[in-house]
C-alpha cells in the first residue's frame, strides 16, 4: 500500500526551490544519512531559545509551561525570564515546541549536524526537505492566547428575521395583509386582468394541477375503504 | 489553487461537525484531577513562617510545588519518564531547590516561589553518588556533587562549575557521603567495603587536598546505610554484628581508630535481623549538625540519643512502641516527632524537645489508619513558631499506599492526596444500582404468586413511595434554590449514589500499579471507596472485567480484577463489589501454573455472572464461577468457543478451541518470523461495541456493505532492524478463529511507537515516518461489496469473499501519546477519534476525517456522500480540545464508556491527571442542549396565546358590527 499525496504536482515547483536552498547553505541534505535520529554514542549538544510572551505576568505561563523536543523525547523548562536551554540531545532534526496550556506558540523544527552546528527552519510537514531559516537562538514568539471555545450562538433580532423559516412565514401574511389593501379588488378592470395574469402563470389549462390531481386520488381512495381517520388525513393534505 | 479550494471544503465541515466546548460549560460536566506520583523527598518551605510551600520530588521524575493548607498545586514540573528524568536528589535551601536529575546527568535550580527554573547544567558524566550545599560562614554558597571518580562545587547563584578534581583511588573506594560544617574545609568520606574508611579533606575555595587519612574499619560494608555526621563532626556508625556504635572525630588533627561503644552499655538492643537505621539532622547547611539523633533498632523501636562534646552517648529517650520518628526545625527551634501505635486503626504523633527528650504538652495528634489502606511509611513534620513562642505543628504521614495525609491538631485531617492515582493501570465504568424504592419496584416483579389483592396493595404502597420521594425531591429542589450557589453541597456518599435518568453518572473503578482500587463517582469526581491490595508485585499485570452489571438486583455487581506477576507468570483472582468496593466471599480458583489468556463469555450462570476462563500454560482452561451449571453450560456451547495466544517472543500466533472435557485443540498457527518482525500489539474489537448500519449509502444510491467479521484481530508488527531505510510496520488482520490473514499491509521507513483502534469495520494506527520525520496516521477499512453474502449472522467459517480493502494515510502535526475511539449504546451518533497529545490536550478528531474514501477533487458524488476532498495534513483546533486548558499530563490511555443517551460518550483519560468529561460527536441531537433558550420559547408561546385572545375578541367585535351594518 503506497500512500499518494495529490500535491505531487505542486511538488516539482518546491523541489526546485529546495536544490536553491541545498546549494546556498552549506547543510546537507537533511533527508540524508546524517541526521539519522539518536546516533547513540554520538556527542550531546543544546538547544537555545527564549519563548516570550508579550503583556503577561511571568508566574501566569512560566511555571505551567515546558519545552518539547520531537514529543516528549527531550523536554526543556523555562527560566524565569523565558529563556530555555535543552541540554543533552544528540545531533538530530527534531521539532521544538514550546507548549503552554494559555498561549500559543508555532513549532520550530531544528537541525543539529554530527559537528553541532545548529539551524532552525519552519515546521512544513507535507514538504520535509523545505527550508524557511528560522533564527537561531530560537525566538518563540506567542501568537496570542489559545482559544478552546466557540462562541455561542447569541439571539439577536437581525438573526431571528432574516432566519428562512421566519422569512418564510413572514412573507406571505404581509402579502396577504397588504395586497388587499394595495391593490382594490372592487375594481372591475383589475379583476380582469388578474386574472388574466393568472391564466398567463399556469400555461396550460388543459394540463390537471399536481395538487388537484393529488387531492382527488386521496379523497377518492379514502372514501372506499373506512373513511375516518383517513379522512382526517386527506382533509389535512388538502389544506395543505 | 488546490489549497484554498481544500481549505474552503474543510472549513465548511468543520461547521458541520464540531465537538467543542462552549466556555460557559467549563466544571459543568468534566472535571480534573491533578496529582505527582509517589513521594520520594518532601520538604516544607520553612524560610518564613507564613509560608504554606511544600516541594516534593516524586518517583514519577516530578517536581512540584503543592499548598500545604488545601494540597492543591502550585506548580508542578514534568520531566521525562524513565531513568533519564529519575530525580536522584532534592536540596531545598531558602527560595532555591537545587535537583540533580538522570543518574548525575543534569542539575537544575528552581526559584521556588514562581516556579521557574533559575539554571540547569550539564554535570560530567559518571555515576551519581550525592550531593550536598555546602556553606562558607553562615552563607550556603555552593553545591558540592560527588560522582563515581569526581567532586565538583558548583556556585548556587548561577550554577557555575567553580572547580572539579578527581577522586583519589575511586575504583577501590566507594565515595558515599560528603560532610561541611561551614568551615573552610569540606570532607569526602569513602569506604574501602570490609577494609577502611577514607577521609579527604578539600580547600573550598581551589578544591586543593588538605589532609588525607584513612581509618580502619574492616566491619563496614556501606557508609550510606550505616553512618551519619552528628554533633561537631563526628562520625557515627552503626554494626548490627558486633552490636556497637563507633564514633570518629572528623575534625582531630589524629583520626587513629574508630571509638567503639557497645550497645549493650547503654541497654539496648537490636531487633533480630534488623540493620539499625540512624537519623541526625543538620538543619542549616553552613552549620555542623545537631548533637542528637534517633537510632532505631527494630521495626517498631526508635531511640533518642545524644552525643556530648566528650564522645559520650546517653539515651535522652527510649520510643517502645514507635513506628516512624522526624525531625524538623523552626528558626533556631528543632523538635522531633514521633509516632506511636495506638490501637489497630489509630495512631499518635507526639513532639518531644531534642536537648532532653521531654515531651512537648498539648502536642498530640491523632492519626486514623484506613480500614483497607497501606501502613504508615514516612513521616514529615512542619514545625513553626507560636505565638507565644511554644512550637506548633502539623504532620504529613506518607503510607505504603502513596497517600499523603496532612494533619492539624488535634487530629484533623486538612488534606489527602491519593498519589497512587498518578499511575492508573486500567479501568472500568459500572453503571450504578438503581435508588431503593427503584429496586423495590422491580422486585415487585421478581417474587410470584403472593395473591391478587396482596399484589395490588403492594403495587400502591409502592406507587406511594415514588410519589413520596418525588415530592420530598422536589422540596429539597425548592429549598436548594433559595441557598447561594455555593452552599448547596451534594455530599455524595455510597449511600444516595443511585442512576441518574440518563445514565450518565457512573461509578469508575479504577486499579492502580502500586495495587490500589479506587471506586471514584464520574460526576464529581469524589472517591467513595478505595481498598489497597498488598502484597503486589511491583511490575504486575492487571486485567479488570465486569462479570456482573447492575442490572440483576438483587444479585450484587461483580468486578474481577485479574493479576497476574509478570515474571513467574502466576496469577490470583481479587473479586470485589465496585460500587461498594467490598470483598467477595465468593470461592475463588487455584491457580498453580502461570495464566496465558483470560476470556470473559457472554454466557452467564444461573447468578447472572459472565463466565471467566482462564488458559495455563499446559492449556488447560480454569473456569470461574466453576460449578455445575457452569459445566453444563460451556459442555454445550464447547465447540463455538475459540481463543487465541500470542507468543510474541517467538512471532507465533495461534488458535485454539475448547473441547467439551474443557481440554483445548489446536486449530491454526501463525508464524511470524521473528528474525525479521515481532509483535507489538494485538487488538481485537471492543466486545461492548454496537454497529448501527451494515453499510454505507453511496452517492448513486447503492449501499456497500461494511466487513464487520466480530473474530477480526489486528495484529502490529515492527521490525528487528531499525535502520531507517529498512525499517517498517506491519498489520496483518487475522480471523480469529480460522487464522485466516484476511489482510496483510506493510509501511515502509516506519516505526514505531504504534498507536491503533480496532473498531468497526475498520482500523486506524500511527506511526513515525523516519523518512519524513512526521507522525503518520493511516487508516483500513474493510468493506464486503455492494452485496452481502449472509446478512442474517457473520460466521468466520462461511464467507468465501475476502473483502475489499481501502485504505489512505495522512500526516499528523504532532506526536501523540495514545488513541482511543467515541463508543455510544446504540452506534448510531458518528464515531470520532480521541487523540492525547503530548502537550496534555486530547483531540476529539471526527473519523470522517480518516476516511479511505476521501477523494482527490471535489465530486459530485461525494459531495452527495458528505466525504470531505483528501488533504494530506490533518488538522489540529484547539477547539477540539475536549479539555480545554485542562491539560492531561503524560496521557496514557483513555477510556470511552457509553451513557444512556444516545449522544453522549463518557470519556475519562488517566495518566499522571485524571480528566473526565463528556463528548458529543454528533452534538446532543436526543436532549435539549444546554443553552436551550427557555425564556424565548415560552415568551413566543405566550405571545401567541395572547395575540390569539385578542384577534378572537377582535374577530367578534368586526363580526358584531358587520352584523349591525
Amino acid at each position: 500500500m503506497n500512500m499518494k499525496w495529490p500535491l505531487h504536482r505542486m511538488f516539482h515547483t518546491w523541489l526546485a526551490m529546495q536544490a536553491f536552498f541545498a546549494s546556498s547553505l552549506c547543510f546537507t541534505d537533511p533527508d540524508g544519512g546524517p541526521f539519522a535520529t539518536s546516533q547513540g554514542n554520538g556527542e550531546r549538544f543544546k538547544i537555545e531559545g527564549r519563548a516570550i510572551v508579550p503583556n503577561a505576568k511571568t508566574q501566569d505561563w512560566v511555571s505551567s509551561s515546558r519545552v518539547l523536543v520531537e514529543g516528549e523525547e527531550f523536554v526543556g523548562f523555562l527560566r524565569t525570564d523565558g529563556s530555555f536551554v535543552v541540554n543533552d540531545v544528540p545531533s538530530g532534526s527534531y521539532v521544538v515546541e514550546v507548549i503552554s496550556p494559555t498561549f500559543k506558540f508555532e513549532p520550530v523544527r531544528v537541525d543539529i549536524t554530527s559537528k553541532g552546528k545548529i539551524r532552525a527552519r519552519r515546521v512544513n510537514h507535507i514538504k520535509t526537505s523545505d527550508v524557511t531559516r528560522q533564527t537561531y537562538p530560537l525566538l518563540m514568539r506567542a501568537l496570542g492566547r489559545q482559544s478552546y471555545f466557540f462562541e455561542r450562538e447569541k439571539w439577536g433580532w437581525s438573526d431571528f428575521l432574516m432566519n428562512p423559516m421566519v422569512m418564510m412565514m413572514v412573507l406571505p401574511l404581509v402579502i396577504i395583509v397588504l395586497l388587499p389593501k394595495v391593490v382594490n379588488t372592487n375594481d372591475p378592470e383589475m379583476r380582469k386582468e388578474m386574472e388574466q395574469s393568472m391564466n398567463m402563470l399556469n400555461p396550460n389549462p388543459e394540463l390537471p394541477d399536481v395538487s388537484e390531481f393529488m387531492t382527488k386520488l386521496f379523497s377518492k381512495g379514502s372514501s372506499k375503504p373506512a373513511g375516518g381517520s383517513k379522512g382526517s388525513r386527506s382533509a389535512a393534505v388538502k389544506r395543505r | 489553487m488546490s489549497w484554498l479550494k481544500y481549505g474552503f471544503a474543510v472549513c465548511l465541515y468543520l461547521l458541520q461537525c464540531t465537538d467543542a466546548v462552549f466556555e460557559d460549560q467549563v466544571g459543568k460536566f468534566d472535571w480534573r484531577q491533578q496529582y505527582v506520583g509517589n513521594v520520594r523527598f518532601a520538604f516544607f518551605e520553612t524560610h518564613s513562617q507564613a509560608s504554606k510551600k511544600l516541594l516534593v520530588a516524586t518517583e514519577q521524575n516530578i517536581f512540584a510545588s503543592l499548598n500545604s493548607r488545601t494540597g492543591e498545586l502550585f506548580w508542578r514540573h514534568v520531566d521525562k519518564t524513565g531513568p533519564e528524568g529519575n530525580i536522584d536528589t532534592l536540596l531545598v535551601h531558602g527560595q532555591d531547590a537545587v535537583v540533580v536529575v538522570g543518574n548525575g546527568r543534569l542539575m537544575r535550580c528552581w526559584e521556588t516561589n514562581i516556579g521557574g527554573l533559575n539554571w540547569e547544567v550539564v554535570l560530567d558524566p559518571g555515576n551519581f553518588l550525592t550531593a550536598a550545599f555546602v556553606g562558607v560562614q553562615d552563607h550556603v554558597k555552593y553545591v558540592a556533587v560527588i560522582k563515581q571518580s569526581a567532586i565538583s562545587f558548583h556556585y548556587l547563584s548561577n550554577g557555575h562549575q567553580k572547580w572539579i578534581e578527581n577522586l583519589p583511588d575511586s575504583d577501590t573506594v566507594q565515595y558515599q557521603t560528603v560532610y561541611s560544617d561551614g568551615q573552610g574545609e569540606v570532607l569526602v568520606l569513602g569506604v574501602v567495603p570490609n577494609s577502611h574508611i577514607v577521609v579527604i579533606a578539600y580547600n573550598i575555595e581551589d578544591g586543593e587536598i588538605m589532609k588525607q587519612t584513612s581509618v580502619e574499619a574492616p566491619w563496614m560494608s556501606s557508609l550510606e546505610e550505616s553512618c551519619v555526621v552528628v554533633g561537631e563532626g563526628v562520625l557515627l556508625c552503626v554494626d548490627p554484628i558486633t552490636m556497637s556504635l563507633y564514633t570518629l572525630p572528623l575534625n582531630s588533627e589524629t583520626m587513629a581508630d574508630m571509638n567503639q561503644i557497645l550497645l549493650q552499655s547503654l541497654d539496648l538492643e537490636v531487633a533480630a535481623g534488623f540493620q539499625p537505621v540512624l537519623t541526625a539532622t543538620q538543619p542549616n547547611p553552613a552549620h555542623p549538625p545537631l548533637a542528637s539523633f534517633f537510632l532505631q533498632l527494630g521495626p517498631e523501636h526508635h531511640i533518642l540519643l545524644n552525643l556530648n562534646d566528650n564522645g559520650i552517648i546517653t539515651t535522652l529517650r527510649d520510643f517502645k512502641p514507635s513506628r516512624l520518628a522526624a525531625f524538623a526545625t523552626s528558626g533556631e527551634k528543632t523538635v522531633a516527632g514521633v509516632m506511636t501505635p495506638k490501637n489497630e486503626t489509630a495512631c499518635s504523633i507526639n513532639l518531644f524537645t531534642i536537648d532532653t527528650g521531654r515531651r512537648l504538652l498539648d502536642t498530640t495528634v491523632i492519626f486514623h489508619l484506613e480500614p483497607n489502606g497501606g501502613k504508615p511509611s514516612n513521616l514529615y513534620i512542619q514545625a513553626f513558631l507560636k505565638k507565644d513562642d511554644s512550637v506548633g505543628y502539623r504532620a504529613m504521614v506518607q503510607t505504603e499506599d502513596f497517600a499523603l495525609t496532612f494533619l492539624q491538631q488535634p487530629g484533623r485531617v486538612v488534606w489527602s492526596r491519593e498519589e497512587a492515582l498518578a499511575e492508573v493501570v486500567t479501568m472500568e465504568m459500572v453503571d450504578l444500582p438503581l435508588t431503593g424504592t427503584q429496586a423495590e419496584l422491580e422486585g415487585e416483579f421478581g417474587k410470584k404468586a403472593d395473591g391478587l389483592l396482596a399484589m395490588v396493595l403492594k403495587r400502591l404502597s409502592s406507587q406511594l413511595i415514588l410519589l413520596q420521594s418525588w415530592i420530598g425531591h422536589l422540596w429539597k429542589l425548592f429549598y436548594d434554590a433559595r441557598k447561594p450557589r455555593s452552599q448547596v453541597k451534594n455530599e455524595i456518599t455510597i449511600e444516595t449514589l443511585s442512576r441518574d435518568e440518563f445514565n450518565l453518572q457512573k461509578m469508575m473503578v479504577m486499579v492502580t500499579a502500586s495495587g490500589k482500587l479506587f471506586g471514584i463517582d464520574s460526576k464529581s469526581g469524589s472517591i467513595l471507596w478505595k481498598h489497597y491490595l498488598e502484597n503486589i508485585q511491583p511490575n504486575s499485570a492487571f486485567k479488570l472485567m465486569v462479570q456482573r452489571t447492575t442490572a440483576h438486583f438483587p444479585h450484587p455487581p461483580q468486578c474481577t480484577l485479574l493479576v497476574k506477576d509478570q515474571e513467574t507468570g502466576l496469577a490470583s483472582l481479587h473479586v470485589f463489589n465496585p460500587i461498594f468496593g467490598k470483598k467477595s466471599q465468593i470461592s475463588l480458583p487455584t491457580l498453580p501454573r502461570p495464566v496465558l489468556q483470560s476470556l470473559l463469555l457472554p454466557l452467564m450462570d444461573q447468578d447472572y455472572g459472565k463466565i471467566l476462563l482462564l488458559i495455563d500454560d499446559q492449556y488447560k482452561v480454569t473456569a470461574f464461577p466453576s460449578n455445575k451449571n457452569v459445566l453444563q453450560q460451556l459442555q454445550e456451547a464447547a465447540s463455538s468457543i475459540y481463543f487465541y495466544l500470542v507468543d510474541s517472543s517467538q512471532g507465533r500466533l495461534s488458535g485454539f478451541r475448547l473441547r467439551k472435557d474443557l481440554s483445548t485443540e489446536l486449530i491454526w498457527e501463525v508464524v511470524i518470523p521473528v528474525e525479521v518482525q515481532k509483535i507489538v500489539a494485538v487488538k481485537g474489537k471492543r466486545p461492548n461495541e454496537h454497529v448501527h448500519s451494515q453499510g454505507r449509502v453511496m452517492g448513486d444510491r447503492s449501499v456497500l456493505y461494511k466487513y464487520l467479521n466480530p473474530n477480526l484481530l489486528a495484529v502490529i508488527t515492527e521490525s528487528t532492524d531499525s535502520h531507517q531505510e529498512r525499517s517498517f510496520v506491519g498489520i496483518f488482520l487475522i480471523d480469529g478463529v480460522t487464522g485466516r490473514i484476511i489482510h496483510e499491509a506493510v509501511q515502509r521507513k516506519a516505526r514505531g511507537p504504534v498507536h491503533f483502534v480496532h473498531s468497526e469495520n475498520w482500523v486506524v494506527y500511527e506511526y513515525w515516518n523516519v523518512k519524513a520525520r512526521r507522525v503518520e496516521f493511516s487508516v483500513l477499512e474493510l468493506f464486503e461489496g455492494m452485496e452481502l453474502y449472509n446478512s442474517t449472522v457473520f460466521s468466520s467459517l462461511d464467507r468465501p469473499h475476502p473483502p475489499h480493502v481501502l485504505q489512505q494515510s495522512y500526516i499528523f502535526p504532532s506526536a501523540i501519546s495514545t488513541l482511543e475511539a467515541t463508543l455510544t449504546e446504540k452506534g448510531i451518533t458518528s464515531r470520532h477519534l480521541l487523540v492525547g497529545l503530548p502537550s496534555g490536550g486530547i483531540l476529539s478528531l471526527p473519523k470522517m476525517y480518516l476516511d479511505p474514501r476521501r477523494p482527490e477533487g471535489n465530486l459530485e458524488q461525494s459531495r452527495e456522500e458528505n466525504l470531505i476532498p483528501y488533504a494530506p495534513e490533518l488538522p489540529i483546533r484547539t477547539e477540539w480540545f475536549i479539555n480545554y486548558n485542562q491539560t492531561v499530563s503524560r496521557v496514557r490511555g483513555i477510556f470511552t464508556a457509553p451513557s444512556g443517551l444516545e449522544s453522549t460518550c463518557l470519556v475519562v483519560a488517566y495518566g499522571l491527571d485524571l480528566f473526565q468529561t463528556r463528548v458529543y460527536p454528533s452534538k446532543q441531537f436526543d436532549v435539549l442542549k444546554d443553552d436551550y433558550d427557555y425564556v424565548l420559547i415560552s415568551s413566543v408561546l405566550l405571545g401567541l396565546f395572547f395575540a390569539t385572545m385578542i384577534s378572537k375578541r377582535l374577530a367578534e367585535v368586526k363580526l358584531l358590527n358587520r352584523a349591525w351594518r
